[in-house]
C-alpha cells in the first residue's frame, strides 16, 4: 500500500506540473536542431550590427547596405535640389512634374499608392477626411489638408506638392522614405487629375495662380 | 455651477442673437464659426490639442479679451506683432512657423470665429471608462478540464481497489481462497496497458517534438514597444504597405523606421482609444506610455517639438524566420501573386501582439503552392506562359480550375532552394 500511494502522489505531481508548464503564450522560439544551413552567412536585411561594420572596417572591408552616394536607381528620377527652406519651398512653385501624362494603368497603380499611403489622412476621395481624421473624431487632431476643394490646395502648383511631400509640411512627414521620386510624382499627377475633374485649375494654370502673393509669410 | 455657467451662456447666446437680429435684419446670415474654423484654422489649430499652432481653448482669455486685437493678428500676424507684445510673444515661441495671414476673411467672418473660440466648452475630463466596451478575456479552461480528469481517475483507482478488498471479502465468507491478490501494479494486463500507452502517448510526443525542432507557429515575443496592429491596421485602418511598402519592392516586407511612425505620432502622442488594450499576460497597457516610448527611441522632445539627436533604433525582435537555404521573396507573392497579407500572417487586424499565425514549414508552403491558383488574367507577370494562355483560350484547360502554381513550376526544388 505504501508504494501504491507513492506512485500516485507522484503521477498527481507530475501531471499538475506538466499542466502548468503548458503556458499557452509562446514568448521563446523554439530549440533547433542541426542548424546546418539555417543562418545566412552573408549579411542580411537588418542583421549588420554597427559593430560589425566596425570589426569588417579594421579588415578593409568597406561594408555600406545604403546604395553608393551619387547613384540613381535604374527607372528612377532625376534627385530633387531645392532646400528644405522657405526658399525652396516658394521656388519650388516653378518645378513642373518630370513625368509625362500617365496611362490609364499608371493611374490606376497612382491611385493605389494614394490610397495606400495618403488617403488615411487626406481621404480616398481626397476631400481632406481620411479615416485617421474622420471629421475630427479620429485620432488625428489637425485637419488635412482637402486637396479637392479647398482652392488653396487645388491651385497650389505641382512642383510645391512635391516639395511638401518630399520633406513634410506643418503635421505631415516626409514621405521620402517610403515613396520613390517617380512614385512621388505619379501620385502628383493622380491629385493633380482628381482636382481637374472636380473643376479645379488645370496644371497649366496652377503654375501661374499658385504663387504665393509676394511676401505673404510661408508657413513652413 | 456648470448648471448656472450654462443658464448664462444660454441667456447670452439669446441676447447676442437679439442684438445680431436687430443689427443686422434679416439681410445677412448668422456666421457659422464652426464652419469657418473648421475650412481656415483646423489644418493648424485643434480646439484642445497644440497642432502646428497652438491650442485654441481659452485664446480668447490669452488675448485679455480683446477681440480687435485678435482681429487684426489673425488679419495680419506678422504686421500687427511690431507692436504688440504677446503676439511678439508668440511668434518668437513658434518660430521659424509664421501663422498665414487670413486677410481674405470678412469682419463678421473673423467675429464668427472668434465667438467660437470663445465659446468652446472645457476639454471632456479624461475619458471616462466607456460602459460595455471591454469584456473580460477568455478564460482557458484547460486546466480545469485536466484537474477533473485527474480526480475522476483517481476516484475511479480507489473505487477499483475498494471493489477488489470487497470481493476479497465476500471470498474470505465463502470460504473460497484465491491465494494472495496480485497488486495492480504488478497485474500484467495492467502493466501491458500502460506499456502501451506509454509507447503510444510517448512515441506521438517524440515524432511531434521532433517536427517541431525548429518551427516556430504562434511564437509571440514581447517586443521593446506594445505595437497593437489591431488598432493600428485595425480600428485606424492604415493599410499594411503604409509600414512594410517593401513587401511589394523587394525581397522583405520591411520594418518600418521610426521616422514613418513619426509621420502621425508627431501629432498623435495620446492613446485615447475606446478599446482598452491588454498584453497576452492580461495586463493592462498604457497606449500613452508606449507612444512615449516611440519619442525616446525617436529622440522627440514632445514639449519642445524638436528632435533632439538622440535617438536609437527600435530592435523590434523577428517573429517570421526562415532558414537560409530557403529563398523567399515578398513582392513575388504580394505583387504578382496578389496573396492577401492575411494568408500567411492571419488576422493581424485583430492581434494586440503579433503572433506566427503559419508553420512556415515546407509541407505548408508546398500544400499552398499546389492549391493556389494563379491569376493570369491581367497580371504581366504571367503573360511569358504562352502555352497555357492559349491551352485556357482554347478550352483545353478547365478555366474553372485554372493554373496552380505547381503547374508553372511552383514545387521544383530550385524555384526555392537554390
Amino acid at each position: 500500500m505504501k508504494r501504491t500511494s507513492i506512485i500516485t502522489i507522484f503521477s498527481v505531481v507530475a501531471v499538475m506540473v506538466s499542466l502548468i508548464a503548458c503556458s499557452d503564450v509562446k514568448r521563446k522560439p523554439n530549440r533547433i536542431y542541426m542548424p546546418d544551413m539555417a543562418y545566412s552567412r552573408a549579411y542580411e536585411t537588418y542583421s549588420v550590427t554597427q559593430e560589425q561594420v566596425d570589426e569588417l572596417a579594421k579588415q578593409g572591408i568597406h561594408y555600406s547596405n545604403m546604395p553608393v552616394a551619387g547613384t540613381i536607381a535604374r527607372g528612377e528620377e532625376l534627385p530633387y535640389h531645392l532646400k528644405n527652406d522657405s526658399a525652396g519651398y516658394a521656388q519650388s512653385a516653378t518645378v513642373k512634374n518630370p513625368l509625362p501624362a500617365l496611362t490609364a494603368d499608371e493611374l490606376n497603380e497612382a491611385r493605389r499608392l494614394f490610397n495606400i499611403n495618403c488617403a488615411i489622412c487626406h481621404g480616398d476621395k481626397l476631400d481632406g477626411n481620411g479615416p485617421l481624421y474622420k471629421g475630427g473624431n479620429g485620432p488625428y487632431a489637425a485637419a488635412p489638408a482637402q486637396l479637392v476643394g479647398n482652392p488653396k490646395y487645388m491651385n497650389m502648383a505641382e512642383g510645391t506638392m512635391f516639395h511638401s511631400v518630399t520633406y513634410g509640411k506643418n503635421m505631415m512627414g516626409s514621405y521620402a522614405s517610403q515613396l520613390s521620386r517617380k512614385q512621388r510624382w505619379m501620385i502628383i499627377h493622380y491629385i493633380k487629375t482628381k482636382q481637374a475633374g472636380a473643376g479645379g485649375a488645370s496644371t497649366a494654370a496652377a503654375d501661374s495662380a499658385a504663387k504665393p502673393a509676394g511676401a505673404t509669410p510661408v508657413m513652413k | 455651477m456648470n448648471y448656472h455657467h450654462r443658464r448664462k451662456l444660454q441667456k447670452a447666446n439669446l441676447l447676442l442673437l437679439l442684438t445680431a437680429t436687430l443689427l443686422f435684419g434679416q439681410a445677412t446670415f448668422a456666421q457659422d464659426g464652426k464652419t469657418v474654423f473648421q475650412t481656415n484654422c483646423a489644418s493648424c489649430h485643434n480646439p484642445y490639442k497644440r497642432a502646428t499652432g497652438p491650442a485654441l481653448f481659452g485664446a480668447f482669455d490669452r488675448w485679455g479679451g480683446n477681440e480687435a486685437n485678435m482681429k487684426a493678428w489673425i488679419k495680419n500676424p506678422t504686421a500687427y506683432a511690431e507692436k504688440d507684445d504677446y503676439a511678439k510673444k508668440l511668434l518668437n515661441e513658434y518660430s521659424p512657423t509664421v501663422m498665414t495671414a487670413f486677410s481674405n476673411l470678412s469682419d463678421a467672418e473673423l467675429a464668427a470665429v472668434i465667438k467660437y473660440i470663445k465659446e468652446l466648452p472645457p476639454p471632456p475630463t479624461d475619458n471616462a471608462p466607456t460602459a460595455g466596451g471591454t469584456a473580460a478575456p477568455a478564460q482557458d479552461n484547460t486546466l480545469l478540464f485536466g484537474v477533473l480528469t485527474l480526480i475522476l481517475a483517481v476516484i475511479g483507482l480507489i473505487l477499483l481497489q475498494v471493489n477488489a478488498n470487497l470481493k476479497k471479502l465476500t471470498d474470505d465468507k465463502e470460504g473460497i481462497d484465491r491465494g494472495e491478490p496480485i497488486p495492480f501494479y504488478r497485474n500484467k494486463t495492467y502493466l501491458a496497458t500502460a506499456i502501451i500507452g506509454l509507447f503510444v502517448v510517448g512515441g506521438y510526443l517524440t515524432v511531434q517534438g521532433a517536427i517541431g525542432l525548429g518551427r516556430n507557429k504562434n511564437y509571440q515575443p514581447e517586443q521593446p514597444i506594445y505595437y497593437s496592429h489591431k488598432v493600428h491596421a485595425g480600428i485606424n485602418q492604415i493599410n499594411c504597405l503604409y509600414c512594410h511598402g517593401g513587401a511589394q519592392e523587394g525581397k522583405h516586407a520591411n520594418i518600418p523606421s521610426v521616422n514613418v511612425c513619426m509621420n502621425c505620432h508627431m501629432q498623435i502622442n495620446e492613446y485615447a482609444g475606446k478599446e482598452k488594450l491588454y498584453r497576452e499576460d492580461g495586463s493592462e497597457v498604457n497606449g500613452t506610455a508606449e507612444i512615449q516610448k516611440l519619442y525616446k527611441y525617436a529622440g522627440w522632445d514632445a514639449t519642445a517639438r524638436k528632435y533632439t539627436g538622440e535617438g536609437k533604433p527600435i530592435e523590434w525582435i523577428k517573429i517570421h524566420n526562415l532558414p537560409d537555404h530557403v529563398y523567399f521573396n515578398h513582392s513575388q507573392h504580394v505583387k504578382a501573386g496578389k496573396v492577401q497579407c492575411q494568408t500567411c500572417h492571419g488576422e493581424i487586424t485583430n492581434m494586440g501582439e503579433v503572433k506566427q499565425f503559419a508553420e512556415l514549414s515546407m509541407g505548408w508552403c508546398v500544400n499552398c503552392h499546389r492549391e493556389t491558383q494563379v491569376q493570369f488574367k491581367e497580371n504581366g507577370f504571367y503573360s511569358i506562359y504562352e502555352k497555357f494562355h492559349k491551352d485556357l483560350k482554347e478550352g483545353k484547360l478547365d478555366s474553372t480550375k485554372g493554373i496552380t502554381v505547381e503547374k508553372i513550376g511552383g514545387t521544383e526544388c530550385q524555384k526555392c532552394h537554390y
